[in-house]
């Protein structure tokens, strides 16, 4: 089990830096996962870490010795770490056990002690009675299962994982991001683990990075990433949201029409220019004016669009007084048509300043 | 709870920490590129230099003078231009309505009009030569013999020893490449674009002109470039029918410039004009092909059915089974008759059988065995030679592990601009004479042909590394295997299969080369397809016919062992 | 694999003849000069003979001969027509390469050429002697020596051309009706017909080639190649074809006959030399002393070769030596002639 300090890591291909002095430190046994969208830079972060990608300036330390740095590089082989990949790798030249052993073999572990950890793994994974097959007989998510095996079974320092999860339909990624999870509270490898799913990254991580443009925007557990998004970047791309920009005075926030009272939101004790992120579950619509707690601002409103997800309906809803467009999630059940004329309910609990 | 087999992380910066960690990958480029220069770059640069030089090495125009300075000399170049453009312009209108039946319709026969196809890309060229001779020899031809006792007519129906006859007799061996080329086209266009014509009231053959074929015609080009420059590079074809045809091309002048004296220098600048030529044809063809719009770019998506013809299909079935026969199976069975006739000039009889002319060849003949296995050996050693280059610079190019990895990949591509004849002659210049006095070495033909075909060799092996994801070994790297390592089980055996294949192609195409063996061989190094053309000047069609027999059963032997080993259509596919 | 068993068949096939030629060789009794040499050339083993004279099939009748004569001694016969053996050897000069020990064109010219360049290793065959009076120390230097006397006139298909009809002279062939029935080699392959072309200049000036040309020769590189057109009947009459190949082709059955010009019978004497830097002299002189021999009358005769050692009868169908009228150049005009009438038939023929 290992610790992991990335220390001003930057990586450039000419004039695009596509990662921009990260810092991130994972704990012993620790399970982090880099998010962002396309192109972010967390698939050449964790190249880095994997050593396939020499940085262009900081270092990546692993248990207090450099491992990668501009002029020094550890190359992959001696990192003791192992890694699953976005296309799986399977050798379609090896049977399920020997790509499960052939890691174990290149240690040059006595062929007894192989056939035994690799039956174990496999039994782990549920695929010991798939070892004699070839990849091309597993369907994908078994292919998984054996990348999965592969990876862990050399009890690696450093377990990484690039987009594993992309390449399979829906339901199947559901069950291996539990499988994922399971595997990690069994053997607590040192984990880092890439993805642009947010959902998925929430149901692995014990802390989540998200990266924009090649930095690293905010390193939070994944309920503070959803609750209190630090930077717009996070607070729009962690679920869905309406940022608002407005003004802080006499203990309100005022913004287009909206006001809401500054007690009881984090950060919203000094005067001057604003943004906040407001949650659409947040938000509430009645037929009639509603019975709100102290402090919960309401207002009249118009339905301006609705969208219905089967889970909830998406209304977009426009305040009587003011030009904002808000976004609100409601119950199935509550069935608004367009044009009618409703309250709102703001719960400022969930509301969260976002850095300006 | 890492496993402690592996070696601790090495402290920082120290030098004996970058020894360790230096990629031998570094060492491999740079002798790559070492390789390269000497096999593709010095002796271009060689020959560009001996045409600016007198034998003594002092600067002179002369050659150039010399080269260009008769009419005989200028009307050659002409005459290979013209010959180019004609066996081009024939070779797809044979081949296009082939590939559009195979690829597009519901032809019968298609595997036969495959076989076809294959057998006719295999067939050495002048074999294919000296069996048209027998065919159509104005007088002698049994297809002119027979159109007299039909048609009482006294002219010949086809006169082998013409223009028309050359570039017919080349075209009929050269269709494949527009073959290739077309139809892997037409495999890509989509129905829906014919339906599209249909609906608006195109009928089936209105749609094939003014849609199908339309949207394939930059393949359509490429195969015409193709051939043309194929054509203008060939020497056997010409040397066996063009001199008594009494047409001179450039490549029978310029072995006309290596008489006694050998006047190297001035052949070295008589061939400038055909590797210029080639560059710009190459480039057009790069051009056109990358304009957008056509097939080869977007013909992604989209359902494909076959064309039902009704009658049409037999007619269509009638055109490959003509150009089959006129490609392959008469020049075969002529052939095969005068190799076991005592006297070819008496046709099929009984009493005229004889296996005389094998038993001379197989027991009694000094050089015809010694050939064989020259030509096995040879081609086996540069297949082999341009393979292992090629797998090197593909892996380097495809992994992109030096900055320089392009400039590799296109020195390897490099000699697909290069004539044959004009890389011997490059071959000649700069490395037959002292200090490295290859001439007459098997090491100088085996590397000539090496360096002739490392494009396909390298097209080969650039596409099965493609094929392989770089992620299979980084696979291996992070589970602690060097790069070796992962080469020796991974990418290795995944990539086997494939540049088998591509070996025998380099191999097959290797063993008929005779435009840049017959400026190389010595005495001892003679090869099939050398001998072959020894042996068509000896006065003795009979024996000519039987090695020409022998040859082909070794070639089909390797195709054989290619098509059980590497598929079907190995030879065929585009790259 | 291949490898191995190629190899092995090679070396066991050349025991094989050498067994057997050795106990042919003891009854033959081979002269004591001969054996000396036969001693030394059997340790270098082999030599290599650029054989620009006999056709293809006596060349390697020719290489097996010498070989079951002196065991041991195997010979790499490489034949071409005379000019490509010579451009051969020109471009072993050139890349400074040694690769030819014997070497033998129809061709006069070269001879004196490589005499001149002192590129020839002076030898007299004790042999010599044993040859036709006429054909003896070809050159008063003894750097080389007659081993090929090529008899070349006309023939023609006898089912397309009557004996009656078919030309009688060399100029008969230069009229009209002739147009488009003619087959001729070329000068710049073929060492003999550049030899009957030096002589054609000098009997009817080149005139004559003009006139050939009107009647639309078919052009073959080698002075045999007319004698497969005249098999087929792809031509009617052959312009200075070689009388060994066509009687050899006559006999297999081909419909074929000889025609002696009145004029006379073109006659090479070619001669063979070994050159200054040849990698296995011994087996080269020994060569000589062979072709000078009857063993080489002997061989060439079974392919209708015209024996130069007056103890081997004429092949059947030809005539002999004697009763023929020859017509030759003078070495001078052959030396000169030759690459004067190369350039001419290019521009004249057009290839």
């Amino acid at each position: 089990m290992s610790r992991l300090v990335l220390d001003g890591l930057t990586k450039r291909y000419g004039h695009l830096t596509v990662v921009d002095t990260v810092d991130l430190t994972l704990e012993e046994g620790e399970f982090v996962s880099l998010l962002g969208p396309s192109g972010c830079g967390k698939t050449t972060t964790l190249r880095m870490i994997a050593g396939f990608v020499p940085p262009d300036a900081g270092r990546i330390e692993m248990n207090g010795q450099v491992i990668s740095a501009p002029d020094n590089i550890v190359p992959p082989e001696r990192r003791g770490m192992s890694m699953i990949f976005q296309s799986y790798a399977i050798w379609p030249n090896m049977t399920v056990e020997e790509n499960v052993g052939f890691g174990l073999k290149l240690r040059k572990l006595p062929g007894e002690e192989i056939r035994r950890r690799v039956g174990e793994i496999l039994e782990v994974v549920q695929m010991s009675h798939l070892g004699k097959r070839y990849p091309s007989e597993l369907s994908g998510g078994q292919q998984q299962r054996v990348a999965l095996a592969r990876a862990i079974v050399i009890k690696p320092a450093v377990l990484l994982l690039d987009e594993p999860l992309s390449n399979l339909d829906a339901n199947l990624r559901e069950e291996m991001r539990f499988e994922i999870r399971r595997l990690h509270n069994e053997f607590r490898i040192t984990t880092v683990y890439v993805t642009h799913d947010q959902s998925e990254a929430m149901a692995t991580s014990d802390r989540i990075a998200v990266m924009h443009a090649g930095r690293v925007e905010q390193v939070d557990a994944p309920h503070m990433l959803y609750s209190r998004p630090r930077t717009r970047f996070v607070a729009g791309f962690i679920g869905r949201t309406n940022l608002i920009e407005g003004h802080v005075a006499g203990g309100a926030f005022g913004a287009d029409g909206l006001s809401l009272p500054t007690t009881g939101v984090e950060g919203l004790d000094q005067g001057g220019p604003a943004l906040i992120s407001l949650r659409p579950q947040s938000l509430a619509i009645h037929r009639a004016a509603p019975q709100a707690p102290e402090g919960h601002p309401v207002m009249r409103a118009t339905i301006a669009e609705r969208t219905y997800l089967g889970e909830s309906w998406d209304y977009v809803v426009r305040p009587a007084e003011g030009g904002l467009r808000l976004r609100v999630a409601a119950q199935p059940l509550d069935v608004h048509e367009v044009g009618s004329d409703v309250w709102l309910a703001i719960d400022p609990r969930q509301v969260s300043v976002v850095a300006a | 709870m890492s496993d402690g087999v592996l070696p601790r992380v090495t402290p920082r910066s120290s030098f004996r920490a970058r020894l360790r960690n230096f990629e031998p990958i570094t060492l491999l480029w740079l002798l790559l590129a070492a390789v390269l220069l000497v096999l593709v770059a010095f002796p271009l640069i060689k020959l560009l230099i001996s045409s600016f030089e007198t034998r003594e090495g002092v600067f002179t125009l002369g050659n150039y003078a010399t080269a260009y300075g008769r009419a005989r000399y200028i009307d050659a170049l002409f005459n290979s231009l013209k010959l180019g453009a004609l066996s081009a312009s024939i070779a797809v209108l044979l081949a296009v309505p082939m590939a559009w039946a195979v690829s597009r319709t519901d032809m019968p026969g298609k595997g036969f009009t495959w076989a076809m196809v294959m057998a006719a890309f295999v067939m050495p060229p002048y074999l294919g030569a000296v069996g048209w001779i027998l065919l159509a020899g104005p007088n002698s031809g049994f297809l002119n013999i027979t159109w007299r006792a039909i048609t009482g007519a006294s002219d010949p129906l086809f006169n082998v020893y013409s223009f028309a006859g050359l570039a017919t007799v080349i075209a009929l061996h050269s269709f494949p490449l527009v073959f290739i080329f077309v139809k892997s086209a037409l495999d890509l266009v989509s129905s829906e674009m014919e339906d599209a014509a249909n609906i608006l009231g195109a009928g089936t053959f209105a749609t094939m002109r003014k849609v199908t074929l339309p949207l394939v015609w930059p393949a359509i080009l490429g195969g015409f470039i193709i051939v043309f420059l194929e054509t203008i590079a060939l020497f056997g074809t010409p040397a066996i029918i063009g001199i008594p045809a009494r047409i001179n091309v450039v490549t029978t002048q310029l072995w006309q410039f290596f008489e006694y004296p050998v006047r190297m220098e001035v052949a070295a600048a008589y061939a400038m004009p055909l590797l210029l030529i080639t560059i710009a044809m190459i480039g057009v063809q790069k051009l056109m092909l990358s304009r957008k719009g056509f097939v080869s770019q977007t013909g992604k998506g989209g359902e494909r059915r076959q064309i039902k013809l009704g009658a049409w299909r037999w007619a269509l079935f009638g055109w490959c089974g003509l150009v089959g026969t006129l490609s392959v199976l008469l020049p075969l069975l002529v052939l095969l008759q005068a190799s076991f006739a005592k006297a070819w000039g008496r046709g099929l009889s009984l009493d005229n059988l004889t296996i005389r002319n094998y038993r001379l060849l197989l027991f009694e003949h000094e050089m015809a065995l010694t050939s064989v296995w020259n030509t096995i050996w040879f081609s086996a050693a540069a297949a082999t030679i341009a393979l292992v280059l090629a797998l090197l610079v593909a892996y380097i190019a495809v992994r992109r592990l030096s900055r320089f990895a392009d400039a590799l990949g296109f020195l390897a591509m490099a000699p697909f601009v290069i004539p044959g004849i004009v890389m011997a002659i490059g071959f000649y210049a700069a490395y037959a004479s002292p200090p490295l006095a290859l001439y007459g070495t098997a090491l100088l033909i085996i590397l000539a042909f090496a360096a002739r075909f490392l494009p396909i060799a390298y097209a080969n092996a650039n596409a099965a590394m493609r094929a392989v994801h770089p992620e299979m070994e980084e696979a291996v790297r992070i589970l602690g295997g060097g790069r070796l390592t992962a080469i020796r089980h991974v990418t290795a055996p995944l990539v086997k299969k494939a540049l088998l294949g591509g070996w025998l192609i380099v191999f097959i195409v290797a063993s008929r080369e005779l435009s840049a063996a017959v400026f190389l061989v010595g005495p001892r190094t003679r090869t099939m397809s050398v001998l072959l053309y020894d042996l068509s000047e000896a006065g003795n069609f009979e024996v000519l016919a039987a090695f020409g027999g022998i040859l082909l059963v070794v070639t089909m032997v390797f195709v054989a062992i290619g098509m059980k080993l590497a598929g079907r259509d190995f030879m065929l596919r585009r790259h | 694999m291949i490898l191995i068993s190629k190899r092995d068949f090679l070396r066991a096939s050349a025991a094989a003849a050498a067994l057997g030629a050795a106990g042919r060789a003891r009854a033959q009794e081979m002269p004591a000069h001969e054996r000396t040499l036969h001693e030394a050339a059997r340790r270098e083993g082999e030599l290599t003979w650029y054989s620009g004279q006999y056709n293809a099939e006596t060349s390697e009748a020719v290489g097996r001969a010498f070989t079951e004569r002196y065991a041991g001694v195997r010979v790499n016969v490489v034949r071409s027509t005379s000019q490509v053996a010579f451009q051969r050897l020109s471009q072993d000069t050139r890349a400074g390469v040694a690769q030819c020990d014997v070497f033998s064109s129809t061709d006069f010219g070269h001879y004196s050429l490589l005499k001149r360049e002192n590129r020839l290793l002076q030898y007299r065959p004790v042999n010599d002697e044993q040859l036709l009076p006429q054909l003896r120390r070809a050159d008063p230097d003894g750097y080389y020596h007659t081993s090929f006397m090529g008899l070349y006139l006309m023939a023609h298909n006898t089912t397309k051309v009557s004996e009656a009809d078919a030309p009688k002279k060399w100029t008969d062939v230069l009229d009209p009706r002739w147009r488009d029935q003619l087959a001729v080699g070329h000068p710049g392959f073929s060492g003999a017909i550049g030899i009957w072309a030096v002589q054609m200049r000098k009997m009817y000036g080149w005139d004559y080639f003009t006139r050939l040309e009107r009647n639309r020769p078919q052009i073959g590189r080698s002075s045999m190649d007319p004698v497969t057109g005249l098999n087929a009947g792809e031509r009617s009459v052959g312009i200075a074809v070689p009388s060994g190949t066509t009687l050899l082709s006559a006999q297999r059955g081909n419909p074929l006959r000889l025609i002696y010009p009145e004029e006379g019978v073109l006659a090479t004497l070619s001669p063979s030399a070994i050159p200054r830097n040849a990698p296995h002299p011994n087996a080269a002189k020994l060569f000589m002393e062979f072709t000078a021999s009857r063993y080489l009358s002997d061989t060439i005769r079974q392919t209708f070769g015209d024996p130069i050692n007056p103890m081997v009868e004429p092949p059947p169908g030809s005539r002999a030596i004697n009763d023929l009228k020859l017509i030759y150049p003078t070495q001078e005009e052959a030396e000169r002639g030759v690459p004067e009438v190369r350039e001419l038939w290019r521009d004249t023929f057009g290839v």
